[in-house]
């Protein structure tokens, strides 16, 4: 049991998101009330492991949840909010978008019913108002990264990339030792046609995360695209002929490698990956 | 000489107990008088972070290409200019008014003023019981001699030159008490309880303000004119130049695949501050030759004036 406590503690504090994990280890502990034992840690127990029964759809613990919260905190924003997404989880919209309203009400700096707010408006399907709720909130709440990736993603899902590469820049301030951001915004990048800078982004992703095999696609792809292309007009910018050739090299190389690689992929995708190597 | 066992048990121990309950009943009066936090407003918490933004844009920069850069250099110059992010976007020329006028300010003087009283109402009321009733009272007799230094510290208000400096007079004991109940009231009450006399004397040496201040108020609980703040940031900000991290990336990959020998980066290295060292002398020269053209000109000016 005290396992359990420390790997949920630990889990709430690395704010990684194993709803499953939790819910196994968190399950038991609700269920034989042992979970009391842990005086002021329980209730944050509770509220996690709430959230985490509503990710994998066990309605009955994430209810049983809120209310032992909703007992011992009445009317307190924090668990409104929970409500609010019990009844986000049971496609109760509308009702769970007067709770997160009745909380800003009282509180306009509420971080967590803001953002729930968004996300309700993207359930609802209405992208350009999520995206609108999403600016205001992140015109205040600036350093929130989480916010600017999903205001990205609905850039993304309207096909406007150079929106969504903006808010990629400023997730890349915020976060920039994360290899995964910089794929994105060089993916964004190369969508845009903007061949040189996004070669530059991918480098910088195989220079985080050796051998990053996403990565090494992307700089052979780009690679290619520049060498096919006609020499760019400002040459001071752009990648030399020779240092091309050289990435284009170095990442066909690594792939082939990769792949070669025993018990690294299957027979038939290794094939695939030779011969679209072979084709580029 | 002898001590009453009176004195024990109606003197030295009933000051204890009082003093302990005393420290209970502020705890519990200070968690009452505290309530509950007061709440932020939307409009302070997006003027302190658009100064954290700025801050941001100047230590990461390096990390996004040079046209986000100067896009959001120009974007947050003109707005910490025009004071955009401003809470009261009127006040920039305005001259401040009486501070004791903004709610907020005497609120937060308030607050130090509750605390103050707080810690002087029962420390008073206990220092005139003990004088009146049991001033000049030797209560107890340490087990260990001590120099004669000590006199000030345990017998104050027993000033007799001749007594043995073991003995400790009432007032001293009540001194005692107020430092040496600390970790008692920890074991009672937690930590981080209010009952803690010396927390308190060192708030009332600063005036209580610092810990109590908001966002906006400096340490010396003046409101700070936040525009002011916005145009230094600007300046900042105007200083700034642009190093994009990923300007040789290509290069680094292939010396970290071992493509190429690790000797190209620092020979790149040394080609940058050549190049940085040559653009720096023809500032410097532009720099000369300026005033003296400005000067040139004025005089042009001057000259057709006359004519």
């Amino acid at each position: 049991m005290v396992n359990a406590a420390k790997v949920l503690q630990d889990l709430r504090a690395s704010a990684e998101r194993k709803p499953d994990v939790v819910v196994r280890l968190g399950k038991p502990l609700i269920d034989s009330g042992a979970v009391l034992k842990l005086d002021a840690d329980a209730w944050l127990v509770y509220e996690q492991v709430a959230i985490a029964a509503l990710d994998m759809g066990d309605d009955a613990l994430a209810l049983k949840c809120i209310q032992a919260l909703e007992t011992k905190f009445p009317g307190s924003p924090r668990v409104r909010r929970l409500q609010g997404m019990q009844l986000e989880a049971s496609g109760k919209l509308a009702e769970a978008g007067l709770i997160y309203k009745a909380i800003l009400e009282e509180d306009e700096t509420n971080v967590l019913a803001s953002k729930r707010q968004v996300m309700l408006l993207r359930a609802m399907g209405l992208p350009s108002e999520a995206i609108s709720a999403l600016v205001k909130y992140l015109d205040i709440n600036y350093t929130d990264f989480e916010g600017w990736l999903q205001l990205a993603d609905l850039y993304l899902d309207e096909l406007m990339y150079a929106q969504a590469a903006f808010c990629m820049e400023e997730v890349l301030m915020l976060q920039p030792q994360n290899h995964i951001f910089h794929l994105k915004y060089a993916e964004i990048l190369y969508t845009q046609d903007n061949f040189q800078l996004a070669l530059k982004q991918f480098c910088r992703v195989v220079e985080l995360c050796r051998d990053h095999v996403r990565g090494l696609y992307g700089i052979k792809m780009c690679a290619s695209r520049l060498l096919k292309a006609a020499p760019s007009k400002d040459a001071a910018a752009a990648t030399s002929h020779e240092d091309l050739e050289a990435m284009d090299l170095l990442a066909t190389e690594r792939l082939i490698a990769l792949y070669g690689a025993p018990g690294a992929a299957a027979e038939s995708s290794k094939v695939a990956a030779t011969k679209w190597i072979e084709i580029q | 000489m002898l001590l009453d066992p009176a004195i024990r048990d109606w003197v030295l121990i009933p000051i204890m107990i009082v003093m302990v309950l005393v420290g209970v009943v502020r705890h519990q009066v200070t968690v009452l008088l505290n309530g509950t936090p007061k709440k932020a407003d939307l409009k302070s918490a997006r003027e302190t972070k658009a100064l954290q933004r700025c801050g941001l844009l100047r230590a990461h920069g390096v990390h996004i290409p040079e046209h986000a850069f100067h896009g959001r250099k120009a974007f947050l110059s003109e707005a910490f200019e025009k004071g955009t992010y401003l809470k009261e976007t009127n006040t920039g020329n305005k001259p401040r008014g009486n501070v004791m006028q903004d709610p907020a300010y005497v609120e937060t003087m308030m607050d130090g003023m509750k605390k103050n009283m707080m810690n002087i109402v029962p420390q008073t009321v206990i220092m005139g019981w003990i004088n009146f009733f049991f001033s000049g009272f030797v209560l107890v007799k340490l087990p260990f001699p001590l120099t004669v230094r000590f006199k000030g510290m345990l017998q104050r208000g027993v000033e007799t030159h001749d007594m043995d400096v073991s003995w400790v007079s009432s007032l001293s004991w009540y001194f005692l008490n107020l430092f040496g109940l600390q970790s008692v009231f920890t074991l009672i009450l937690g930590s981080g309880h209010a009952a803690d006399a010396m927390r308190d004397m060192q708030a009332m040496s600063t005036m209580g303000m610092g810990a109590a201040a908001g966002p906006n108020l400096s340490p010396t609980g003046q409101p700070q004119d936040m525009h002011k703040i916005f145009l230094a940031e600007k300046e900042n900000l105007d200083l700034t130049e642009h190093e994009w991290g990923l300007e040789n990336v290509e290069t680094r990959l292939l010396v970290k695949y071992g493509k190429k020998p690790a000797s190209v980066l620092l020979d790149q290295k040394k080609a940058k501050i050549a190049k940085l060292a040559g653009r720096q002398a023809t500032k410097e020269f532009a720099a000369v030759a300026a005033p003296s053209a400005a000067a040139a000109n004025a005089s042009r000016k001057k000259g057709r004036r006359q004519v």
